[in-house]
């Protein structure tokens, strides 16, 4: 990728923090940007698809499926926002 | 189940050999038997655009939608409106099988029977309309007649009204996308028990927004058609209709000379419950290994499988997988009419089902179609897009459901040349 990613703002990360805290049920301090979806907060394939679906209607996005695989974690989720927003 | 073995007496009474003397389908590449029977030799392709919902927003849009059912054609005593989309096709396909059967309603009415039919969705299609109206009209403007019939129950419970039936057993099965193999399961069990002398199972689903949406968003929807198999495969096409089976005891078929179809040898289930969606190869695996036992036949006995092939990336290889591990390295060919008739979901089984039967009576495989290059990770002769002859014995009819409902139901090829011969202990277990 050729394309600069802009950083996302502070309120931007804050809101997707949120997102995903309430489709994983846990509260904000259970989750940092690197920990894992999966591995340690449980959440199966499916959240990861609610997760990508809401990203998709709170901000006007196309997610490609394929990018289920980085969004495992805040920073990949974050990552993926910022690159569609970038478009 | 198992049968006694060498010379010991059975335990328990005699069972009845369980056989398929009619067949009612509603599909997308043909209603009726004949019709259905012509699509599948001639590999035809139900795909078409979405009609029965708006699809504004999706990127595309394809299914397998029937656009030439009229209830009115089938409904004698039912207003049409009394029943949601599902229950009329099951209603319709079980006077299609009633008559198929060379049977009227009164002889069927006269016998104790099983109606068990399976379903996803049940009424789903009737549910997003009562949504929308509450979306767009407000809580209290549900549509009184439409909000009365989605109660599942009445896929099953509409056929014995519909045929006056009184000693009768009344079942729904709502297991997902094995439903059909579970419907006639408990048909084989029924008729082989001797708890009735008759039965109609198979199984039903309407196409609806939900259920399209959700495959959607989980991004298995192929965006033009399915390949099963495929190395291109990009998922599965919604689909609708009824497959409905009417079984009886070998007795009862031999008595009043009807014709057989097939004889239903037996039946596996397994339900491993280990992912919502996510298919389990050891499951499926012990599922076959089930349904060969319960039919008393080897894995070299079968002659063709009809796999659940919904051509989603996980499925075909998983069920692959599945198979080798129980058949090695020799594998029997593989099909899926899903890739002409989409998936029917509850239905989807039952109709497999009815596809078996055609194949075992009338010397044929059906084909896998819109097949262009085989996926060496689960390579299989899928007897790509043209269907072939061939003298059959044993036939497979896998059904895997989201949940990990699986069942496997096993047919065999009944010979009419044998009947004259029957052997006096023919109603033993085989």
């Amino acid at each position: 990728m050729t394309t600069q990613i802009a950083d996302l703002s502070t309120e931007r990360k804050a809101e997707i923090k949120e997102i995903v805290c309430d489709i994983l049920e846990l509260e904000l301090d259970e989750v940092t940007d690197i920990s894992l979806f999966k591995e340690e907060h449980d959440a199966d394939s499916l959240r990861t698809i609610e997760i990508l679906a809401s990203m998709e209607r709170n901000f006007g996005l196309v997610l490609e499926q394929a990018e289920l695989s980085r969004m495992v974690n805040l920073a990949g989720v974050y990552a993926v926002v910022a690159e569609a927003e970038g478009k | 189940m198992s049968g006694a073995t060498g010379g010991t007496a059975p335990h328990t009474a005699p069972r009845h050999r369980v056989v398929i003397t009619g067949l009612g389908v509603v599909t997308s590449i043909g209603t009726g038997v004949d019709a259905f029977a012509d699509g599948l030799r001639a590999g035809r392709s139900g795909a078409k655009p979405i009609g029965a919902f708006d699809t504004t927003g999706f990127a595309y849009s394809n299914a397998c939608e029937i656009t030439d059912f009229d209830p009115e054609e089938w409904l004698r005593d039912m207003a049409a409106d009394e029943l949601g989309r599902a229950a009329q096709f099951a209603v319709a396909g079980s006077r299609m099988a009633v008559a198929d059967a060379g049977l009227t309603e009164d002889d069927v009415r006269a016998r104790r029977t099983l109606v068990s039919v399976g379903t996803t969705d049940g009424e789903s299609r009737d549910l997003d309309h009562l949504i929308g109206l509450q979306v767009t009209e407000g809580e209290d403007r549900l549509d009184a007649t439409v909000a009365r019939r989605v109660w599942p129950g009445r896929l099953s419970a509409g056929i014995v009204r519909e045929l006056g039936l009184e000693d009768v057993e009344t079942v729904t099965v709502p297991t997902a996308c094995a439903a059909g193999n579970y419907a006639v399961g408990s048909g084989y069990d029924a008729i082989s028990s001797g708890d009735v002398e008759m039965a109609l199972c198979g199984g039903a689903d309407a196409l609806c927004r939900k259920t399209f949406t959700g495959f959607y968003r989980l991004g298995t929807i192929a965006p033009d058609v399915c390949r099963p198999f495929d190395a291109d495969r990009q998922g599965i096409l919604t689909g609708e209709g009824a497959g409905i089976l009417l079984m009886e005891s070998l007795e009862s078929a031999l008595g009043r000379g009807a014709r057989i179809y097939a004889e239903v040898l037996g039946y596996g289930l397994s339900c491993d419950a280990s992912h919502p969606v996510a298919p389990d190869r050891d499951s499926i695996a012990r599922c076959i290994t089930a349904a060969h036992r319960n039919a008393g036949i080897e894995a070299s006995d079968v002659d063709f499988i009809s796999a659940h092939g919904t051509g989603t990336k996980a499925n075909d290889v998983t069920e692959v997988g599945a198979i080798r591990q129980v058949f090695g390295d020799e594998l029997p060919r593989t099909v899926s009419i899903k890739s002409m008739i989409g998936h029917t979901m509850g239905a989807a089984s039952a109709l497999a089902a009815a596809a078996c039967s055609l194949a075992l009576r009338e010397g044929f495989i059906p084909p896998t179609i819109n097949h262009r290059t085989t996926d060496p990770e689960c390579a299989v002769d899928c007897v790509p897009n043209e269907a072939v002859e061939a003298r059959l014995r044993v036939v497979q009819n896998n059904g895997l459901a989201f949940g990990g409902n699986n069942a496997v139901l096993m047919l065999g090829h009944w010979d009419e040349n044998a009947t004259e011969t029957l052997p006096a202990d023919a109603t033993a277990a085989a």
